[in-house]
């Protein structure tokens, strides 16, 4: 059950979160230095193929919820990647001799515009790469100018705050090991064992501050459903979150730290698995980036909560119950979980298994609708309007399935989709995959 | 020297070198930069095929993206078409191949080139149209865009005025009739040839890497591009 008391306090606590930001101060030529060092530090072969190949034909606008929703020009995907296609002009490009007396260099007030491009009206869901008869990789280029950003001090506010907390504190929203463990306390109070900071352990099981705080039902559903496998399983609260404001924000160091910080931890116990929460940007940033991020392969498998419930019914090893009076029932592709993780077929599963009246959206899996919230944007205060313009997109597209009730398996859609709900008062249940599991285990 | 001597020789070894030469440098400046290589565990591994499967994939619009008229996804494929019949199908344009390479084939009737060509024009115009009143196509716009929908459209404009008679005709006669337009018909050509290494023309290199390493990209993580 959610507490909506607290899920208020949090929205109310996010109003006043770039009040503890740190701002960066640097000169404007600095920034422009700073900025354009790091673009040309991240083209390789793919970006530039992607950065010489759009023919500017516009398909992606149709693919974006921002410029969909709004129809302002300005939100065309391709154009978000301008600012890079420049400086790769300039710098990089076999034809940058040429460009270079046709071309301006970047200016710090372009930076400072192409702040909302990048972070209020683009959550990388990489549905535009879905749509371009080129190919071209956008989501990963507006990751390049977020951390261009980064380094020249523009982020927002918000996430800067957040990104200073969790690399000088390693705690976020000030979550860290003492909080969970009070959590993990009061949750063993209903008689479910949480092995917390158990030695070794086949699976390390990670959380992250959105369950600890607000959806403790997911992080319960979790363990009764670890216990209900027989898994030798456990929490580390030394390297328990797995929400990574390096990543979101565009600060690569902080996104090695938190990454690394995760593979030690699972090392040090011997995981052999480890099981990333409901949280969607935690598993392309641990199953796709995290290798990079160590620099050699992982030692062991990463596997979404979904993934893994999905896996084992299909297996046969967890068994459930047909979910009685769920009613009509429809599930949210996370951009960050399918079109970017993969992960499509096995919450799919876990829903056929649960037996309930199951309706996909159209259209869905990789090239479902992202809700607007996800990369860290849900936290942005003056984004607020343009996200729920996303998110009415969204609405629209899971009321056409006549569902009552939208499952998905990320912390932050179901927050968007809660926030979303209160403004538009939309009557549909928003539920979460692992807790609809957990409450239908079969005995 | 005449026009046309200039045109059939110094020009368009010119610009076949041009073209040539900077195409190759333009793939060299992009191949031979660092490959960002994944050490993640691929979830698949026919990463390959899956590429070249989206190359082919992306020859037609994705179903269920809204294209904001029909108009949008179909006029590319009339001038792309349109271009490859009338440069490739067009008895003089064999002829003129062949002299350049030795290679030759069957020619298209003159009345499908006429009716390509006419397409073809057609569907630049809208696309220019699209491009000047579309607020976001008018606003990624930008020099290369129309500068190379310039160059693609003057020669077949300028080939438009050649066409007085059948194309059987003009290979039985040894000379040639219109100097003068046939000049600037090939200068035309020889014009977007130059171009072609330095602007968007270059897509036609480069959207089968481009769609590949991305279906190869997502194919390793299992989803399908």
């Amino acid at each position: 059950m959610i507490d909506y008391a607290v899920f208020k306090q949090f929205g109310e606590a996010i109003t006043h979160l770039g009040e503890m930001a740190k701002k960066v101060e640097m000169p404007d030529v600095e920034r422009v230095e700073k900025a354009t060092a790091l673009m040309v530090s991240k083209i390789d072969r793919q970006m530039a193929v992607d950065l010489e190949s759009c023919v500017k034909c516009g398909y992606c606008s149709e693919a974006c919820q921002f410029y969909v929703q709004t129809g302002e020009a300005k939100y065309v995907p391709t154009r978000k990647l301008d600012l890079l296609r420049r400086v790769y002009g300039r710098e990089v490009s076999p034809l940058r001799f040429v460009r270079r007396l046709f071309e301006a260099p970047i200016s710090a007030d372009e930076l400072r515009e192409w702040q909302e491009l990048v972070y209020d009206a683009c959550t990388e869901c990489g549905r535009c790469s879905m749509v371009c008869p080129m190919g071209i990789n956008i989501a990963r280029g507006v990751n390049v100018m977020r951390e261009a950003l980064a380094v020249a001090g523009l982020v927002p506010d918000e996430l800067l705050a957040v990104e200073q907390e969790q690399d000088q504190r390693g705690s976020v929203f000030g979550v860290g090991p003492a909080e969970l463990r009070a959590v993990v306390d009061k949750l063993r109070a209903t008689g479910v064992d949480i092995p917390l900071d158990k030695p070794q352990a086949d699976v390390m099981v990670l959380t992250t501050v959105i369950d600890v705080l607000l959806f403790q039902d997911a992080l319960l559903a979790t363990a009764k459903i670890m216990n209900h496998l027989g898994v030798d399983w456990t929490i580390r609260s030394g390297g328990f979150e797995s929400a990574n404001f390096g990543l979101l924000s565009g600060v690569e160091d902080l996104q090695r730290k938190a990454t690394r910080n995760i593979i030690n931890e699972a090392i040090s116990v011997g995981a052999k698995t480890v099981i990333v929460p409901e949280c969607g940007h935690s598993y392309p940033a641990l199953r796709w980036e995290g290798a990079a991020m160590a620099g050699s392969p992982l030692p062991f498998e990463v596997l979404a909560i979904s993934e893994f419930i999905g896996r084992e019914i299909g297996a046969g090893r967890l068994r459930v119950n047909k979910a009685v009076g769920a009613g009509k029932l429809t599930y949210h592709d996370a951009c960050k979980l399918g079109r970017h993780g993969g992960v499509l077929d096995e919450p799919r599963a876990a829903l056929h298994a649960l037996g309930v009246d199951f309706r996909e959206t159209a259209p869905t899996a990789q090239m479902n609708w992202c809700c607007g919230g996800g990369a860290g944007n849900f936290l942005i205060n003056r984004a607020a309007g343009l996200r729920q313009k996303a998110f009415e997109l969204k609405q629209v597209q899971i009321d056409a399935t006549g569902a009552e009730t939208v499952v998905m398996s990320c912390g932050s859609c179901r927050l968007n989709f809660m926030s979303g709900q209160q403004q538009s008062q939309w009557p549909v249940k928003i539920e979460s995959l692992v807790e609809l599991v957990g409450a239908n285990l079969a005995r | 020297m005449e026009l046309l001597e200039l045109a059939r020789g110094p020009l368009l070894i010119a610009s076949i070198a041009v073209f040539v030469l900077g195409i190759a440098w333009r793939l060299y400046g992009i191949f031979s930069l660092r490959v960002a290589v994944s050490l993640a565990a691929p979830r698949r591994t026919d990463t390959a095929s899956a590429g070249m499967l989206t190359v082919l994939r992306r020859m037609s619009p994705r179903a269920g993206v809204r294209p904001s008229s029909t108009l949008v996804a179909v006029n590319p494929y009339i001038f792309h078409i349109g271009l490859a019949l009338v440069f490739f199908g067009y008895a003089p344009h064999i002829g003129f191949i062949r002299r350049l390479t030795g290679l030759h084939w069957p020619a298209l009737p003159d009345a499908v080139m006429y009716v390509a060509a006419a397409a073809t024009i057609v569907s630049l115009l809208i696309a220019l149209m699209m491009r000047l009143t579309d607020p976001v196509l008018r606003l990624i716009s930008g020099f290369d865009d129309y500068f190379t929908w310039f160059v693609t459209m003057l020669p077949v404009v300028t080939g438009m005025v050649l066409i007085a008679e059948p194309s059987a005709a003009v290979a039985a006669r040894s000379g040639v009739l219109y100097p003068v337009p046939l000049a600037i018909h090939l200068i035309s050509l020889e014009l977007l040839l130059a171009w072609f290494p330095f602007g968007k023309l270059m897509h036609a290199m480069l959207f089968v890497p481009g769609r590949a390493q991305l279906g190869s990209m997502l194919a390793s993580r299992g989803v399908d591009a």
